[in-house]
């Protein structure tokens, strides 16, 4: 005789699994145990995190051409939020937002610069971290990812052509454009039109008519100041000089920008290695006007 | 003035010995490129004429002993030699008054006020081995890593018990230190004129009106190149410390029989102590003044060899990370920077044995410098140097390992 036995169904699982997931950045339905989207590549863990909170993350890009140093600046302003002990604190939001000043600190002591950051966005670092300062009662959700300047370049040149890009400038709450300012120091005026190309296709990204991208706030950063200390007295003085068509353009199209300059090696040298070419060596690592163009922004986005 | 051919003895008015003839010789040339230097340094105020090149033969003007020169000669030809000596005591040039060539011409008073001078500002580090790492490109904390190091041998020297000030930097600059060209290396004559201060007056990058900011006498001195620093040291009577002198007066090697250097990894210890020196997060996030942080100070008695600002040694930088095979590219020279500074982020950056660098012309907001000065200057001499700790008998030797 058959004896009646009770077999779960586990029917709550294809309930999960068909219940869709939307992606934090393109908003596409991804199932439950994605771990990227598949639409743009984002990882699925931050909208796992976000719906744990009420307030959707404030986004910011940190924006900047192939070699002006976005991962060594996003991984310093980490490491230095997360150590300090006043003022502006950061704490991470899972383990893998701390791997961003992980790999940019470990590097920069073996007097070393990181590696170049892929251009396939599921390799990209990205940080879902909570800021916490005495000016605001509550802490502040915010999501970064270290974009890699080549996709990010031919996003710029075809637009859609990189998802997840589009998708996160279109959302993001404000920019910090890198700079080099050593480039422009040697004359050079590829920087001012990298500037000026970016800058152009911000203010053509309309998706939100509350909030045009010529109000939201923008920070530019002269980085490798160290290596052009004019820069840090009078950055926009030092922007008027050396890159006038990227002034002009944030006169006339943005009402919220502000220049910066920014340092974190002290000094460098170019060593030269049979077979390997020259290779960068940060010879001291001072970080020097990492923090400001943050406050600045956050202060302009918070208020 | 007279020619150095037609020269006599001032005090005795016999024609002066071959001796005094090129000590006066050494003198007149060194007047000659003051005098010119300052007319060029005269005529940069008006943008229409071009400065003038001082003379070529600086180069054969021993440098590295003009200042004592000029001090001796000072001193034969003054009729008032007491108030002369007071006068290099108050301007920081004891290590002068005590060298070979004038411990004579002092009194007992007048020894005892250099030598107590001597004592105050500067501490002894005895002769022994020392192992310099190149830890550039390979932090301590790398277990594993090969690290080139070199065993070198440190004869004993005196190294300035605090960094060079404000105030004592002041006083080269008032009493005419950018003037004297026969004080700086010949090779960077042509930017003695550029060395400027944020007015256009000689002195450090920062100050203002040939001044410092008020209130920072005993602050160190920062925005100085390393020819700046050397041409300071000269003029004070001393010298920059070797990087081997700096490590080993910062790392304070024992020797035990059979087994390596034992050498500290900070002044204090094995461990970082923020608390103990002006680094990035410890302190108020810009220079203080040199006597602060009592705690990190050396075995020796030295304070502040790390934090609040990166000293200039004498020495080149090495890039020698795990081949030998890194080379610097690029046509500046660099030089070697020891110690960390105010700003300084990483731990292992700040340590006895971290070498850092910087281009020789580079007058940055973070990096200083003090002196030093060999025993052997005053000792063969029975001067300053007989308080000395015994010197240790065992022979100079290099030795470079894997």
């Amino acid at each position: 005789m058959n004896r009646g036995v009770a077999v779960e169904l586990d029917s709550f699982r294809l309930a999960d699994y068909g219940a869709q997931i939307p992606c934090l950045i393109c908003e596409r339905g991804n199932t439950l145990d994605a771990e990227v989207c598949r639409n743009c590549f984002a990882p699925m863990v931050l909208a796992h995190q976000a719906q744990s909170r009420q307030a959707a993350p404030l986004m910011i890009a940190t924006l900047g051409p192939s070699g002006v140093g976005k991962t060594v600046y996003l991984g310093m302003l980490l490491d230095m939020l997360s150590r300090q002990p006043k003022e502006l604190q950061m704490s991470a939001r899972g383990g893998f937002s701390v791997t961003l000043q992980q790999i940019t600190l470990a590097a920069l002591a073996h007097c070393e610069f990181p590696n170049k950051t892929p251009s396939e966005p599921d390799r990209w670092n990205w940080v879902h971290c909570q800021l916490r300062s005495p000016r605001h009662r509550q802490p502040v959700e915010l999501v970064m990812p270290d974009i890699a300047g080549e996709a990010l370049f031919e996003e710029v040149d075809h637009p859609r052509s990189c998802q997840v890009i589009h998708s996160f400038l279109a959302r993001c709450h404000g920019v910090m454009i890198l700079i080099d300012g050593t480039k422009l120091q040697s004359g050079s005026l590829d920087e001012d039109y990298f500037a000026m190309k970016l800058m152009s296709h911000l203010s053509e990204l309309g998706h939100d008519p509350k909030v045009p991208w010529n109000n939201r706030p923008m920070a530019l950063i002269f980085s490798k100041a160290d290596q052009c200390e004019t820069c840090f007295e009078d950055p926009a003085g030092y922007a008027q000089r050396h890159a006038p068509g990227l002034f002009r353009v944030c006169q006339q199209r943005f009402r919220k920008h502000k220049f910066f300059a920014a340092g974190v090696a002290g000094a460098c040298v170019k060593r030269r290695r049979p077979g390997e070419g020259e290779q960068s060596v940060p010879l001291r690592i001072e970080p020097r006007g990492i923090i400001e163009p943050f406050e600045w922004l956050i202060e302009n986005i918070v208020g | 003035m007279q020619a150095p051919e037609q020269l006599t003895n001032f005090n005795t008015g016999q024609p002066a010995t071959p001796e005094s003839r090129l000590r006066i010789a050494s003198q007149w040339v060194g007047e000659l490129l003051s005098s010119t230097c300052a007319a060029a340094f005269i005529r940069r105020k008006s943008p229409t004429t071009t400065p003038t090149m001082p003379s070529s033969t600086a180069t054969e003007v021993s440098i590295a002993e003009f200042a004592e020169v000029e001090a001796a000669e000072e001193i034969e030809v003054s009729g008032d030699a007491r108030s002369l000596v007071d006068e290099m005591l108050s301007r920081g040039r004891y290590a002068l008054l005590l060298r070979p060539q004038l411990i004579g011409n002092l009194s007992a008073d007048q020894l005892a006020k250099a030598r107590a001078a001597l004592s105050e500002g500067m501490c002894l580090v005895p002769a022994g081995g020392v192992l310099v790492l190149h830890t550039t490109g390979i932090p301590e904390t790398d277990e594993g890593a090969a690290r080139p190091e070199i065993s070198l041998w440190v004869d004993g020297y005196y190294l300035d018990r605090y960094q060079v000030t404000n105030a004592q930097m002041h006083q080269f600059v008032r009493h005419g230190g950018y003037e004297q060209m026969a004080i700086w290396d010949a090779e960077v004559l042509p930017a003695v004129l550029d060395f400027v201060d944020q007015t256009g007056h000689p002195g450090p990058r920062f100050w203002r009106n040939g001044r410092y900011p008020r209130g920072e006498d005993h602050y160190p001195v920062v925005g100085v190149c390393w020819y700046e620093t050397a041409a300071y040291a000269r003029w004070v009577g001393k010298r920059l410390p070797t990087d081997a002198e700096w490590v080993k007066a910062a790392s304070w090697p024992v020797a035990i029989a059979g087994h390596p250097l034992l050498q500290r990894r900070y002044p204090w210890g094995e461990a970082v102590d923020r608390t103990r020196a002006n680094l990035w997060g410890s302190g108020p996030g810009r220079t203080v003044p040199v006597d602060e942080f009592p705690g990190g100070v050396s075995v020796g008695g030295v304070q502040q060899l790390i934090g609040n600002v990166w000293e200039w040694t004498a020495d080149p930088l090495t890039l020698d990370c795990d081949d030998d095979s890194g080379q610097i590219a690029g046509a500046h020279e660099m030089k070697s920077l020891r110690g960390g500074a105010f700003d300084t982020y990483l731990d292992c950056q700040a340590t006895c044995h971290y070498q850092s660098g910087d281009d020789a012309l580079a007058r940055k907001h973070n990096i200083g410098f003090r002196c030093a000065i060999s025993l052997c200057d005053f000792e063969k001499f029975g001067g300053a140097g007989e308080s000395a700790a015994p010197v240790s008998d065992e022979p100079p030797h290099a030795e470079t390992k894997p």
